[in-house]
């Protein structure tokens, strides 16, 4: 059956090829949008988490604010005992973040302190690669602003400017720090309105020395956010901490994935839609053409059923052959794209809320293109059904009378 | 199915065959003739007479309005889809006027598929192809597609694939109307030696006098009714 069935589908050469190409280049166009949403949404995610999120982070768990915790964690070092035991665990480091008021002699601006460690935060975040002049926090009273606030604040490099929070007590706690560096990353919240210092110089200013108010880390992998905040969780359970993962506190990425999906999905339902029209117009066209021959294949003892699996046969090996050719195209496509970038202009689109690239690194999103090429393939053996139901419903003497 | 002894191989009981419609037509009219193991027997009558209805009802193809057809003695008319598919393959062998061999098969693939219908092997089926292709003459064109074969030897095909699996009987509808007469007659030949050599029964369909004449027993239809039946000797 197989035999005559692949040599059916070759019969009309023209038609099949016509048909093979339309699921290929179906396929194809799923699988690069499939990875397209991903990778944006990979590089959100990195791009966020990667410059002031972080991909967990561990707070004390009255804190409403998850962006900017109100609460402080007085020892964070049963924290970073759990963490240094997690092998899955890139870094980890305590840091502040505080709503703060900075004040030169021109001006006073209200800004966002990050307070961290310089060594160990350049693992975590990239904000260390965006210096536009000067360079990156090493310790003391430094400080590395955002361009923009450094213009806003009429700051060169080498001068100095005052930073004011409420300290532990109550009290306005003020001190001097010395613009070492300046950063640009695009993004027009993070280069206005952002201030790096040295941790140990903020809790001072605070009077909370060795108190953090969250601990962030990266991961060897992302994907592993889940299991490793678990793993965390039941490490530090009976401690007053909780343990959020990027997508407890960037809502919004969260969103933004959600309706990026949606719109996938509305496009995936149109190109399947499309693939299972041209497989059905083909299968029925095939039909027509040879009601005959099936009277002809009845006539010598060809079972109803036997006449379905003949078409049903046929089908599938039309839709393996788009859908071997489409995973072709679909990954030369993802891999080309995966090296040499596609430029898009969703950078300026996101760059308000943080510093993101216009373009796009495409990378394969395996699990979702096996799921397109089954879909793809479940289609052209679905699509097939009624006209091969309609063959074996055939009458032999009527199909052989057929012209 | 039974067979009783000393039974017909096929025997057609009143048959009758309607085709439903606006104005019914009976195409076949209370009919009832038998036909014995080993005849080379025709079904003469002018064209609409009713002889490609009635191959179509023996060859259980088509189903009559009324009456039966008994195989072996075993009605087969109201037999199930399934049941009658494998009444086919096993019993029945068809040569049509058209050839219809399937366009993308060889040849000999044409041959064997009744072989692979009954789930035998490859080497079985390719040596038993092969052999009724040498029988009809054409084993050197075994791989040739049909439409690299004239029509005779399409025919010839088409009656290698009705005998290869040794059918009881072999049902041929107007099997030369479609050559020119040489060619016709030199098929004839080939049933009639495999009638005679192979002991294949066989009931063919002709109104054309000079095919008529090279079967033994002729069984006459008009307006779809028996006209009568001539025998000549072997």
């Amino acid at each position: 059956m197989l035999r005559l069935a692949w040599r059916n589908v070759w019969r009309n050469r023209r038609r099949s090829l016509i048909n093979a190409a339309s699921m290929a280049f179906g396929l194809a166009a799923i699988m690069f949008g499939q990875s397209l949403m991903r990778s944006l949404q990979s590089q959100l995610v990195e791009k966020s988490t990667g410059s002031i999120t972080g991909q967990i982070q561990i707070q004390d768990p009255r804190v409403e604010q998850m962006k900017m915790p109100d609460r402080f964690i007085k020892d964070p070092a049963p924290i970073a005992a759990a963490v240094a035991r997690d092998p899955r665990v890139l870094a980890g480091a305590g840091r502040i973040t505080l709503t703060s008021l900075i004040s030169t002699p021109q001006t006073s601006v209200g800004v966002l302190v990050v307070a961290v460690d310089p060594a160990v935060q350049e693992r975590i975040t990239d904000m260390s690669r965006y210096v536009s002049s000067g360079r990156y926090l090493s310790g003391g009273k430094d400080l590395y602003l955002g361009d923009k606030l450094a213009r806003r604040l009429d700051l060169r490099l080498g001068e100095k400017a005052v930073i004011m929070a409420q300290a532990a007590d109550g009290s306005l706690g003020a001190d001097v720090f010395r613009l070492v560096g300046t950063f640009h990353t695009a993004s027009e919240s993070f280069d206005n309105s952002i201030a790096y210092v040295p941790l140990p110089a903020f809790q001072a200013l605070l009077g909370r020395p060795g108190q953090i108010n969250n601990y962030v880390l990266k991961l060897k992998d992302l994907d592993q956010v889940d299991a490793v905040r678990d793993s965390l969780e039941s490490a530090l359970k009976g401690r007053p901490v909780r343990v959020l993962t990027w997508k407890d506190i960037d809502h919004e990425i969260l969103g933004v994935e959600q309706f990026q999906d949606a719109i996938l999905d509305v496009v995936l339902v149109v190109v399947f839609a499309i693939v299972a029209l041209g497989i059905l117009n083909t299968q029925l066209m095939s039909l027509f053409e040879r009601v005959r021959e099936f009277g002809v294949l009845m006539s010598i003892g060809a079972r109803p059923r036997w006449i379905l699996r003949l078409i049903l046969t046929e089908s599938a090996l039309l839709g393996a052959v788009g859908v071997a050719a489409g995973t072709a195209v679909g990954a030369a496509l993802i891999w080309h794209f995966g090296r040499a970038g596609l430029p898009l202009p969703v950078g300026q689109a996101f760059s308000y809320f943080l510093p993101f690239p216009s373009v796009i690194y495409l990378r394969p999103s395996w699990g979702a293109h096996a799921f397109a090429c089954a879909a793809v393939f479940a289609i052209a053996l679905l699509s097939a059904l009624p006209p091969a139901l309609r063959a074996a419903r055939l009458k032999p003497a009527e199909a052989l009378r057929h012209v | 199915m039974s067979k009783p002894a000393h039974a017909p191989l096929v025997e057609v009981r009143d048959v009758e065959k309607i085709y439903p419609g606006g104005t019914k037509v009976a195409a076949v009219r209370g009919v009832s003739f038998s036909v014995a193991r080993g005849e080379f027997t025709a079904l003469a009558g002018p064209s609409g007479s009713g002889k490609s209805t009635l191959l179509n009802v023996i060859g259980t193809l088509d189903r009559p309005t009324k009456g039966e057809v008994l195989f072996e003695g075993a009605p087969v008319s109201r037999l199930g889809a399934d049941q009658l598919a494998d009444f086919r393959l096993r019993a029945l062998g068809f040569v049509f006027q058209a050839y219809n061999l399937v366009p993308v098969l060889t040849a000999v693939e044409n041959v064997e598929y009744p072989l692979v219908l009954q789930g035998a092997g490859y080497a079985e089926r390719r040596r038993e192809a092969l052999e009724a292709l040498r029988r009809v003459g054409l084993d050197k064109e075994a791989d040739r597609l049909p439409d690299r074969l004239s029509g005779g030897q399409q025919q010839r095909v088409a009656v290698a694939r009705a005998i290869v699996h040794r059918p009881a009987l072999v049902l041929a509808d107007e099997p030369t109307a479609n050559l020119d007469s040489k060619t016709g007659a030199a098929l004839l030949e080939l049933m009639e030696e495999l009638n005679r050599e192979a002991g294949v029964t066989f009931l063919f369909s002709s109104h054309d006098p000079a095919v008529l004449s090279r079967a033994r027993r002729v069984v006459r239809l008009a307006d779809g009714a028996l006209a009568g039946e001539e025998t000549r000797d072997a």
